[in-house]
């Protein structure tokens, strides 16, 4: 890496901006804009740093269709919201997916559409944090804000996360290097321990780093709370773990006197998926019978915990939730987005602020190979070479105002710095356009008919009425 | 104008330093696992995805140096990974975070995920870690993001062989709209 001198040539600062990166949300850069763009950030890690002040060559300007020979080609607002509005209104199993890249107010919107439409509307925690959501549901949800942590926290574990990488600032700004107010020497004051199989960036600045083997994390979970309840371990080794150092890492957890776990897709997308945080949430269970513990999912993008505090107030469940029959109902492993593409139900997929394109695997991006879909976004990404309809939207916190919520569900309301470019939309309009379109295009809701449970008894009662 | 620089055209990665065992094996059977890092997530979130950079970023194969000795490639050599779920080409280098012999490490991307499994077990979370791989050595290119798209979904092209697929014109590190470039648009009255 070369120096870098300080970038001077700027027009003027605005202070205090939210990073629309992470689900750390830091609420205290600086940007520095000149000429209308955002040319350095203060504050702000490499990845904020480098999302705010955006690859222009890639920026998604003009509305945008599909011709006939499977080409973009530019258009005005009213033909490409035509386009995607006749898309929806034709279909009979649209999936509305991303939205974790927006602000609430965008939600709001969308959800609308969806249950006028019969939608399935998802988010990025389909394939992220799901199981988490799950495991809250089966277990619990032992939650603390970031500045308990920061105050109090004297023993922090990262389980399957590598904050380093992609919570760069979760360390410095929170969980490791602050000082707080009982814990007034910082770092000094703080073990860390990292769980993971990898000897990441964050295992290789934490005081232990615990190895177990992949797809291991649910029996060393379970060893962890039979130790924790007194008992003694059978086998030598659990997940690759020696016996003596999980005694000492319970001995180090039980005599914290506040402990934190932050979970991150280490744990997810292994095997055991939502038993692994099932476990580790019972163990933050049994740990609080001596100590004081709490858990946060490390959520991924700024406001992916925003679309599940939205939709629980809105509908009753997180994510995943599908109005095809004219009320809102939800079925792990039915009404998520992988299972629908992968048994390729859908008929049209809206992406909002999300990138199926990069992040789906190849089983369930197949079935976007065969079916339209409109994207609502401000790159040209991989979705961008599946779309069929592109629909430019705004930079929230940058271009655009709008709330999000942090990781440990505290809303923060994101301000505006700089104008957007002046053919793109604000998301919330192109959802409420979308919206009215679609509405125009079919009068009466996507609903079945009314369910009669058994036709046949029916009958014969009315015969009898008769 | 100067602006900060987060462009890094390739992730700095360490030298390898294996003289044992060189070129022992034709495949290495190995557990694929995925996930982020930081020049993956700094790339793609700036939105510089058609670019030589996100294709150096996300699709590499993280390897032990032990391993990569085995195969006989050096850093930045192509190799060719299968899973049940399908096969890539991707760049080799030295993982940071060895040594971890027996398991590669790509970050996510269509790179990866053209190898990963779709299977959720009705728990609606894909399986992105903890897959079986063989790595093998190739001739064969990376493919940028937008070729590699094409090459994997064939949404717009009606060819269905691969092969014939893989060698068609690049569709570049550049956003094509309509045979105009982007620098044409800034003014663009709509």
């Amino acid at each position: 890496m070369s120096y870098e001198p300080p970038v001077t040539d700027y027009d003027y600062i605005v202070e205090n901006c939210t990073c629309a990166f992470c689900g750390c949300n830091c609420d205290d850069l600086d940007f520095l804009v000149k000429d209308n763009h955002v040319v350095a950030v203060r504050h702000a890690c490499r990845l904020g740093a480098s999302k705010v002040m955006e690859d222009l060559d890639q920026r998604l300007m003009v509305p945008m269709v599909r011709n006939e020979e499977g080409v973009l080609t530019e258009t005005d607002w009213d033909t490409a919201l035509d386009t995607a509005a006749e898309y929806i209104a034709n279909s009979i199993r649209p999936v509305f997916y991303g939205w974790s890249e927006t602000s609430t107010e965008c939600m709001k919107e969308g959800l609308e559409l969806g249950e006028y439409i019969g939608a399935v509307l998802d988010n990025q925690a389909t394939i992220c944090h799901g199981p988490s959501l799950q495991a809250m549901q089966n277990a619990g949800y032992p939650i603390q804000t970031l500045g308990e942590v920061k105050n109090r926290a004297d023993v922090v574990v990262y389980s399957g996360s590598n904050a380093m990488n992609s919570h760069p600032r979760h360390l410095a700004r929170w969980a490791v290097y602050p000082r707080g107010y009982f814990r007034q020497r910082g770092r000094f004051d703080r073990t860390v321990v990292t769980m993971d199989p990898k000897f990441s960036d964050t295992a290789k600045c934490s005081d232990m780093w615990i190895g177990f083997e992949q797809n291991g994390d649910y029996g060393f979970y379970n060893a962890i709370r039979a130790v924790i309840k007194g008992k003694k371990l059978q086998s030598e080794s659990v997940s690759g773990i020696p016996a003596e150092d999980i005694y000492e890492l319970v001995d180090v957890m039980k005599n914290a006197e506040f402990g934190v776990l932050f979970f991150g897709l280490g744990l997810t997308h292994t095997l055991g998926k939502q038993r692994n945080i099932d476990i580790a949430i019972k163990m933050v269970q049994d740990l609080n019978a001596m100590s004081k513990w709490g858990l946060t999912p490390m959520r991924g993008h700024f406001n992916v915990n925003g679309f599940n505090i939205f939709m629980a107030f809105e509908t009753g469940w997180a994510f995943g939730v599908d109005f095809c029959r004219g009320w809102g109902r939800y079925m792990l492993g039915e009404t998520n987005t992988i299972d629908l593409l992968v048994r390729k139900e859908p008929d049209c997929f809206m992406v909002v602020a999300a990138d199926p394109g990069a992040h789906f695997p190849n089983g369930a991006n197949q079935h976007l190979a065969d079916i339209p879909v409109i994207q609502v976004d401000i790159h040209w990404g991989p979705s961008t070479e599946l779309a069929d309809v592109v629909l430019p939207g705004s930079f929230i916190s940058v271009e655009c105002a709008g709330t999000s919520y942090r990781m440990d569900g505290v809303p923060i309301y994101m301000k505006k710095a700089i104008d957007k470019p002046e053919t793109c939309r604000d998301d919330e309009w192109i959802i409420r356009e979308l919206k009215e379109r679609v509405m125009k295009l079919r009068e009466e809701t996507n609903v079945a008919e009314k369910y009669v449970p058994n036709p046949i008894m029916d009958l014969k009662r009315l015969e009898k009425e008769e | 104008m100067h602006y900060a620089n987060s462009y890094l055209e390739r992730p700095v990665v360490g030298d390898p330093h294996v003289d044992s065992d060189v070129g022992r094996l034709e495949v290495l059977n190995c557990m694929l696992n995925t996930g982020s890092d930081i020049y993956q997530g700094a790339c793609k979130k700036r939105g510089s995805t058609l670019k030589e950079e996100y294709k150096n970023a996300s699709g590499t194969c993280y390897m032990d140096p032990r391993d990569m000795a085995k195969l006989g490639v050096k850093n930045w050599d192509h190799v060719l990974v299968k899973t049940d779920y399908g096969e890539v080409v991707v760049s080799a280098a030295r993982s940071r975070d060895a040594p971890h012999e027996g398991t590669v490490f790509i970050c996510k991307g269509p790179w990866a995920n053209t190898i990963t499994s779709h299977e959720t077990y009705c728990c609606s979370d894909p399986t992105y870690k903890g897959i079986h791989a063989t790595v093998e050595k190739t001739d064969r290119e990376v493919l940028l993001m937008a070729d590699l798209m094409r090459w994997v979904y064939k949404k717009y092209v009606d060819e269905e062989d691969d092969d014939v697929v893989e060698n068609m014109e690049s569709l570049g590190e550049r956003p094509f709209y309509n045979g105009r470039k982007w620098e044409e648009l800034e003014n663009h009255e709509l």
